[in-house]
């Protein structure tokens, strides 16, 4: 018996020694072969993972104008900048053609359903104020601004959503930080839900919504154009015709979002709605802003002098 | 103090009196030559407040020709750099009022508010354009005209991000940052403002590279090392035949002391500014200068002639160019792997040996005793 069980451990362990030659002979493979010349070698350097390069490559060579600009979209999202000063090193992202170090990256936002077919700088319209409503997008959830209760709900409310997970957090507490390369990178988002009678919160965008989209994205094919149109409509059937303006929040009397609940110290709150940036809000619809409420029909450098027109519309202060 | 009389002196509440009365002058005196020493730390050439709004990293979006911009600024790492002394509006001339319209492209070669000391001028980068409008990174030729695919060649932003300041200590050794030694000797009379640390930081930064080597190299990659560039401009991959050479592993392992894209490519002792084509006969790597160029003094000072028979940028991969290279490779590759691969062979059949230990192909015809008998008789016989 005892010789039984030692002849199967020996043949066990002769068959893994063979099966390790048989692996070394798959690892010898690469390190022969590996240096495939100065167009394949492994790249130390760029931070872009090989064969992410080799699809690029394989884009470039059949250069086409849009493929170009799609592979260079591709290697854009994976390089990073490293800058070694010595005594510190600055690992950014780099963006092309930007001078001014920005000195950090920014946690994509997975979990907004907006996102996946908008992207996450949408806002293109307003000419004047695109950026600022960018901006915003990287710490407001789409439907914060995008939809409001259509009438008054006591149950409405605003949480902290993670970037990552989309489970709600608390507070962050980058808000508290006064480093200024902190604001608005706060890894969450701030997203409207109601809470239910037995006082759970839930977002707006639920995990049913979520499963729906999801769904259509992936089915649509199989749906006509017409039913596409259809569905896109169904899709956004709760997005308000005219969304939340820049002085919804940033006014004294009644902000939109309950600053304190969502833990900006007082201190920042008082920026926000006070003259530093609502005297801003204020200035740049008295001087420059006539159409402020209109997006898309707002004063670009192409469209006639503004001042000349707020003549026209005295009335854009009402707001 | 001395006008009171002696005999009070002994007074016990009279001297308590007069020492409350004495520090209190000298508290008064220390907060009045305070207040005339004391001048607000220095901020950030920003008195427009243009962070305000470009604090925010959102500040974003895409323009008409599909490019993301980018309009947010780290205020840190902008205090960190010769640049902090510069008012936002100083380079961005276009901006006359908040909030502004969409902002012109800076021009580097403007003459801007600060004074060079020596020859007490307006201070401008313009003599760096000057030479690198000299440079064959110029998108004109030698006779004026546009070269092919102008906009394939570089302004001042496509090699240079903000600048930042890379201070160094020497007191005890070399190592990075300010001195707090150094710039004591600076405080003892520079007392004001910034002033000692930006002169400390300007001076040390600019007596090293601006850049660890593998960041230049990353630089000219931007350009060098794109597969569309190297096509249109009919160049070969040199970002990657340079990182297979002695010099490129170096870097790429974090060595600043051996030899980047700049040591070679730039006449030593000019202006990182002005790379020339190795055709050029005053080029650093024209075929009469490049032993020179290896064997400057920083470099392989004892070097013979030899040196610039040295090839950097080999394209192992192309056996029109450099069939040489080209098949000594394959060789190697070919006797490593038959040398390798006829051993694990040899291992692979000898565990196969242990696990069949009486497996053959060949299957032996049965021998009879007789037969061996007979046999070895006819041999004893023979």
């Amino acid at each position: 018996m005892l010789h039984l069980i030692k002849t199967i451990l020996n043949k066990v362990y002769v068959i893994f020694l063979m099966c390790f030659t048989i692996w070394y002979g798959f690892f010898l493979y690469p390190i022969i072969y590996g240096h495939g010349g100065a167009d394949h070698d492994v790249d130390i350097l760029a931070s872009a993972d090989a064969e992410a390069d080799a699809e690029i490559t394989a884009l470039l060579n059949e250069a086409d104008m849009q493929e170009e600009q799609f592979a260079s979209a591709l290697r854009e999202q994976t390089s990073t900048a490293t800058t070694n000063l010595g005594y510190m090193v600055v690992e950014e992202e780099y963006v092309q053609g930007h001078f001014h170090h920005v000195g950090m990256t920014v946690e994509p936002d997975d979990n907004s359903l907006c996102i996946r077919c908008h992207g996450a700088i949408p806002h293109d319209k307003a000419k004047a104020i695109r950026a600022f409503l960018n901006m915003h997008a990287f710490y407001i959830a789409c439907e914060t601004c995008h939809i409001q209760p259509k009438v008054e709900d006591r149950n409405w409310a605003f949480r902290w959503y993670d970037k990552k997970s989309g489970n709600p957090i608390s507070n962050p507490p980058g808000l508290t930080s006064k480093d200024k390369s902190m604001y608005g990178n706060y890894g969450a988002k701030i997203a409207p839900g109601r809470i239910s009678s037995s006082g759970q919160f839930m977002f707006l965008n639920d995990e049913k919504e979520r499963a729906f989209v999801e769904k259509y994205l992936k089915e649509k094919d199989r749906l006509g154009s017409t039913q596409q149109s259809k569905m896109k409509k169904v899709i956004h059937r709760r997005i308000d015709e005219k969304p939340l303006m820049c002085d919804g929040c940033h006014n004294e009397d009644k902000p939109y979002l309950p600053f304190d609940d969502l833990g900006y110290p007082n201190r920042r709150k008082q920026d926000l709605v006070g003259t530093e940036v609502a005297g801003m809000v204020a200035k740049y619809q008295e001087f420059y802003m006539p159409k402020f409420l209109l997006p898309g029909k707002g004063w670009s450098a192409d469209t006639p002098n503004p001042a000349e027109e707020k003549t026209e519309e005295p009335g854009h202060n009402a707001l | 103090m001395g006008v009171l009389p002696n005999k009070m002196l002994h007074h016990a509440t009279q001297r308590q009196a007069e020492a409350f009365a004495a520090v209190l002058a000298v508290f008064l005196v220390i907060f009045m030559l305070g207040a005339l020493i004391w001048t607000p730390p220095a901020q950030a050439e920003d008195e427009l407040n243009c962070v305000l709004c470009h604090k925010f990293r959102g500040l974003s979006r895409i323009d008409e020709n599909g490019r993301f911009r980018l309009f947010y600024i780290n205020e840190n790492l902008f205090m960190k750099g010769p640049h902090k002394r510069i008012m936002c509006m100083d380079c961005h001339r276009d901006i006359k009022k908040i909030p502004h319209d969409p902002a012109k492209k800076v021009t580097c070669t403007v003459e801007c508010h600060l004074t060079e000391p020596s020859g007490k001028q307006k201070f401008s980068h313009a003599p760096v354009k000057k030479v690198l409008d000299a440079s064959v990174h110029s998108k004109y030729d030698k006779d004026g005209n546009l070269k092919d695919y102008p906009e394939d060649y570089p302004s001042c932003k496509n090699c240079h991000e903000q600048p930042l300041y890379r201070p160094l200590s020497f007191f005890k050794g070399e190592s990075s940052g300010i001195s707090r030694r150094g710039l004591s000797r600076c405080k003892t009379c520079h007392q004001t403002g910034d002033f000692a640390e930006d002169f400390y930081s300007h001076v040390t930064s600019r007596l090293q590279k601006t850049r660890e080597s593998k960041e230049i190299v990353e630089v000219c990659a931007k350009c060098h090392g794109d597969p569309a560039f190297q096509k249109r401009h009919d160049l070969d991959n040199v970002v990657e035949s340079y990182k297979d050479t002695f010099h490129g592993k170096a870097v790429s392992f974090g060595s600043n002391e051996t030899a980047d894209c700049l040591d070679c490519h730039v006449v030593y002792g000019e202006s990182v500014h002005s790379v020339e084509s190795h055709k050029e006969p005053t080029a650093s790597t024209h075929k009469n200068n490049i032993a020179a160029t290896c064997r400057n003094e920083e470099c392989h000072f004892k070097a013979g002639e030899g040196i610039a028979s040295y090839q950097v940028h080999t394209n192992y991969n192309d056996a029109e160019k450099n069939p040489m290279q080209y098949y000594m490779l394959k060789f190697f590759q070919g006797l490593m792997a038959a040398v390798l691969y006829f051993f694990v062979i040899v291992i692979f059949l000898e565990l196969l040996r242990r696990l069949f230990p009486n497996f053959c192909f060949i299957k032996e015809k049965p021998t009879d005793a007789n037969s061996v008998l007979k046999n070895s008789s006819s041999e004893k016989g023979a």
